[in-house]
């Protein structure tokens, strides 16, 4: 099931940064929570992975 | 001793966003439609019966303080209209309960909206209606 994170404070029940599915959504439309910034499929970035190359002179 | 009903915290939410501190006004309308059962030998007409049970017609009207900013008024109600959510409403904040019932409208269809509705020099808002859906109210 698609995770969301929410991303506003008027979710009720909800923290900014809480990751809820549709079934904690109970009968709310999902379409309208995303487009009014409620809730993003976004998944949080991950960090770049480094490589540490040596070169040698 | 009678008493009297102020509400001056009731809780709005529609589409499970709280808009409690945008709305001035919020009516619930539960309504079974009437179906008569006025038959040959009654005296008098007569509506429904035991064996009678007719379509909710529900409707719930809010008024709002209509806002731009993120998340806001806006934002939570532009994609609603033309299809189907929830709103609840109770008389005050906190835990359900005999005496701060909560009335959760199911599948109410908002059929318009004004984005813009705006008088000089007066705040802008926005009076919504939500028609349709399952009234159910709970006390625990």
């Amino acid at each position: 099931m698609t995770k969301y994170i929410v991303t506003s404070n008027r979710l009720v029940g909800y923290e900014p940064g809480d990751v809820i599915d549709g079934n904690d959504l109970d009968g709310a439309n999902i379409d309208a929570l995303i487009e009014g910034g409620h809730i993003s499929t976004q998944s949080e970035r991950k960090s770049a992975k480094t490589k540490t190359i040596e070169i040698e002179d | 001793m009678a008493t009297s009903v102020y509400l001056s915290n009731p809780t709005v939410t529609i589409n499970s966003v709280a808009l409690t501190d945008q709305c001035t006004s919020a009516t619930i309308n539960y309504v079974y439609e009437q179906l008569e059962t006025t038959a040959f030998g009654d005296t008098a007409r007569k509506f429904g019966g035991a064996a009678v049970t007719s379509l909710q017609n529900n409707s719930v009207e809010v008024e709002l303080y209509q806002s731009y900013a993120a998340s806001e008024t806006e934002a939570t109600i532009y994609g609603l209209v033309g299809i189907t959510t929830n709103i609840v409403i109770a008389p005050a904040s906190g835990a359900a309960s005999s005496t701060n019932p909560t009335y959760t409208l199911t599948g109410a269809y908002l059929e318009s909206h004004t984005p813009i509705n705006a008088s000089l020099g007066e705040l802008s808002t926005i009076t919504l209606t939500f028609s349709g859906g399952v009234l159910t109210k709970a006390v625990s």
